[in-house]
């Protein structure tokens, strides 16, 4: 009988191994075993104390995430600039775009973060042309999709389900992180995104809460901003 | 046999076989030919049948167009009106697979533009052209065989002036060998100096400078269209022959282009204009149709077109690079090369402007410190950054602490904040956080600033990039936020 399984090449382990061979196979990317992180690619996040809640150790390398914050500018953005200033400075990097930003991103402040400029890609409409979310969703959806790009930020309020999926589809072919930012009351939503955190501001940090991410902690990790202990204790 | 042909490796070459017997003192002296006798120049002599009216002054205009598709051979290029075509293939020889290779390319393009040519290759320009002109497709590759080879061609075949000819043919003197053979000083006398100058360009003992053929730098087309289109899919295809001749046209001159316009006419409105900027130069018919479709989707036409236009800007030297095994985004594959398809498509559809890069200036003033400029397409020159002229140099590394006194964020314009009591307000109250920053500079251009800036907190927890006026009415003004 073994001799058959030899000369057919599919040698069975010994029946020792086989556990071993069960972890192997397990070890699989695609399969994911509830109760467990599950095992995707990562960029570090740069804090280690997040590194450690997030399924795979960082920001998933494709896929949609959302980052949800009350309002704007409660350190949503500066939680990402350490991994962008990562991936935008080992070689071969691809584009970082930034959909319809609400404001300016300011480019000193980005290179003072580490960021190499030469990679972001910032995209508008034309300057009196209407917001419109279409035309938003369909460039996020390209710039997701088109495999150029490593990190793609866009601003959403109020995307359709049906878009969210989509745009989650598209972050995977294209092997692109796709970052939504939204308001915190689309928690109560349901949605396709790989990882969903909510951003709330503390002094000279942030608390993030690990609303949803597959197989990672939960609950709320506190982080401090680099260079700015010594900044939040003055008065 | 064998050792004869092994002592031919090591024994300087023979001497080549002189010319056929020449007396002395004729036109062409036997000159001494060098050991290396490649020739330095090797010249493809086209004729072509012209229509009925093969004798005009001007160059015809198939004759350009023969020249234009020609360009892909070699880039030394002229024209010999009426119905002469010359091409110095010497550096090309080798690309298209020798000469066989090279007569078949230039036959393949007398096709297509629909003429029958006659081709000789010669060392000399005059003496390839006489020997189309006489209809031999003469093979001349050794300088030292081209006199021997010329002097069975009739004399006609120089297009001297009729009369010339009937003078010469009254001396017994028909062939071009005939008249090579006449002594040089009575040639002069008897029948002019530029005929004499003309056999000496002909047999290459002088030289034979050539004036080269050089085509309209841009390129332009019109198409009327047999019925009028409304439709974008339609109008489209339409395009379709107009982008595969500005394909020819971009691959002749080995060039792409960056901007293209697209003219549209109407009955009776102006024409609908749609341009197309480029991140990368472009000659691909295809990837053109795709963009240029993205971008007439767009477009609302306000009649039915009659006629469409093809507009090129400046063709730009285009770096070839060769295609990967993996499309890009497969395992495997480049990403970078796909990156100048995502601008131009998000460029096609949203507007030419709507894609920028950032880059940094030597300021201190917050509106002055940043740009926007052109994304680079090309990965190779990202990693070592250009940074000429104003372009401030990299702050930091990755692994350098933080500037913490910039925000991410920059208000388009400082919005003016409420006051109580001498502090600035924004939806609350704010916490100033920092000791003042103070910017004052830019008396030179007219863009003075004198601010203090400050680091504030409201009451959500938000850190605000604030300042104050240095000079009354010492008002308050966010400018960024930190995100």
């Amino acid at each position: 009988m073994s001799s058959d399984f030899s000369e057919c090449g599919e040698t069975l382990p010994p029946r020792e191994d086989r556990p071993q061979e069960l972890a192997r196979l397990l070890a699989h990317p695609a399969i994911w075993r509830a109760g467990r992180a599950a095992r995707t690619q990562a960029w570090p996040t740069g804090f280690p104390a997040l590194d450690e809640g997030l399924p795979g150790g960082g920001w998933p390398r494709s896929g949609l995430i959302e980052i949800l914050s009350s309002r704007f500018g409660m350190g949503e953005l500066a939680l990402l600039m350490p991994a962008l200033a990562a991936v935008t400075c080992r070689a071969g990097a691809r584009w970082c775009a930034w959909i319809a930003p609400p404001l300016q991103p300011f480019a000193p402040a980005l290179e003072a973060c580490g960021i190499a400029l030469e990679r972001m890609l910032i995209v508008r409409g034309a300057p009196h042309a209407r917001r419109s979310n279409r035309k938003e969703s369909w460039t996020f959806e390209q710039a997701l999709g088109s495999g150029a790009c490593d990190i793609a930020f866009a601003w959403a309020r109020q995307p359709p389900p049906r878009q969210l999926r989509r745009l989650h589809l598209a972050a995977q072919r294209g092997g692109t992180l796709g970052v939504l930012f939204r308001p915190s009351r689309a928690a109560r939503e349901a949605s396709p995104a790989v990882l969903r955190v909510g951003v709330e501001p503390l002094p000279g940090g942030a608390r993030v809460r690990l609303l949803k991410s597959q197989g990672g902690a939960r609950g709320a990790i506190d982080l401090e901003w680099a260079s700015q202990a010594s900044l939040a204790g003055r008065p | 046999m064998r050792a004869r042909r092994s002592a031919d490796l090591f024994a300087p070459p023979l001497p080549k076989r002189t010319p056929p017997a020449a007396p002395l003192k004729t036109l062409a002296p036997p000159q001494p030919v060098s050991p290396a006798a490649a020739p330095a120049e090797l010249w493809l002599g086209v004729q072509v049948m012209i229509g009925a009216k093969q004798a005009g002054p001007d160059s015809p205009p198939e004759l350009g167009r023969l020249a234009t598709l020609a360009q892909r051979l070699t880039p030394r290029l002229s024209l010999a009106p009426p119905d002469g075509l010359l091409l110095e293939v010497k550096g090309s020889l080798h690309l298209f697979g020798g000469v066989d290779g090279i007569r078949r390319e230039m036959a393949l393009e007398c096709a297509r533009c629909g003429l029958r040519g006659t081709l000789a290759l010669a060392p000399t320009p005059l003496a390839a052209l006489t020997a189309a002109r006489a209809g031999r497709s003469l093979l001349v590759l050794d300088p030292a065989q081209l006199i021997g080879q010329l002097s069975p061609l009739p004399l006609a075949a120089l297009r001297w002036p009729q009369k010339l000819l009937e003078r010469l043919a009254f001396i017994g003197v028909r062939t071009i060998g005939q008249a090579l053979r006449l002594p040089r000083a009575g040639f002069a006398q008897r029948f002019g100096a530029a005929q004499l100058g003309e056999l000496d360009r002909l047999t290459g003992r002088v030289s034979d400078p050539r004036e080269r053929f050089e085509v309209r730098t841009r390129f332009r087309r019109r198409r009327e269209l047999s019925c009028e289109l409304d439709n974008h899919g339609a109008l489209l295809e339409a395009l379709g022959p107009l982008l595969t001749a500005l394909e020819q046209f971009l691959e002749s001159r080995q060039c792409g282009v960056l901007e293209l316009e697209c003219r549209l006419w109407h009955r009776g409105r102006p024409p609908s204009r749609c341009a197309l900027r480029l991140a990368a130069p472009l000659a691909d018919a295809r990837r053109l149709a795709g963009l240029l479709g993205e971008r007439l989707g767009t477009l609302a036409l306000p009649e039915p077109v009659r006629a469409c236009e093809l507009r090129s800007g400046l063709p730009v030297p285009r770096v070839l690079s060769s295609a990967g095994l993996w499309q890009p985004g497969e395992h495997g594959g480049l990403s970078e090369a796909h990156s100048p398809h995502l601008i131009e498509r998000l460029r096609a559809r949203l507007g030419s402007e709507a894609v920028k890069g950032l880059a940094v200036l030597k300021d201190h003033r917050p509106e002055a410190a940043w740009c926007v400029r052109e994304p680079e397409a090309c990965s190779e020159v990202s990693h070592c950054r250009p940074l000429e002229g104003e372009l401030a140099p990299p702050a930091s590394r990755p692994g350098a602490p933080r500037d913490a006194t910039r925000p991410l964020w920059l208000l388009p314009l400082p919005r003016r904040l409420t006051e109580r009591d001498g502090l600035p307000r924004y939806r609350g109250g704010l916490r100033l956080l920092s000791e003042p920053e103070r910017i004052e500079t830019g008396w030179w251009d007219g863009a003075e600033v004198a601010r203090d800036y400050y680091i504030a907190l409201d009451i959500h927890g938000r850190r605000l990039w604030l300042f104050r006026e240095r000079h009354p009415p010492h008002r308050w003004f966010l400018h960024g936020v930190f995100g």
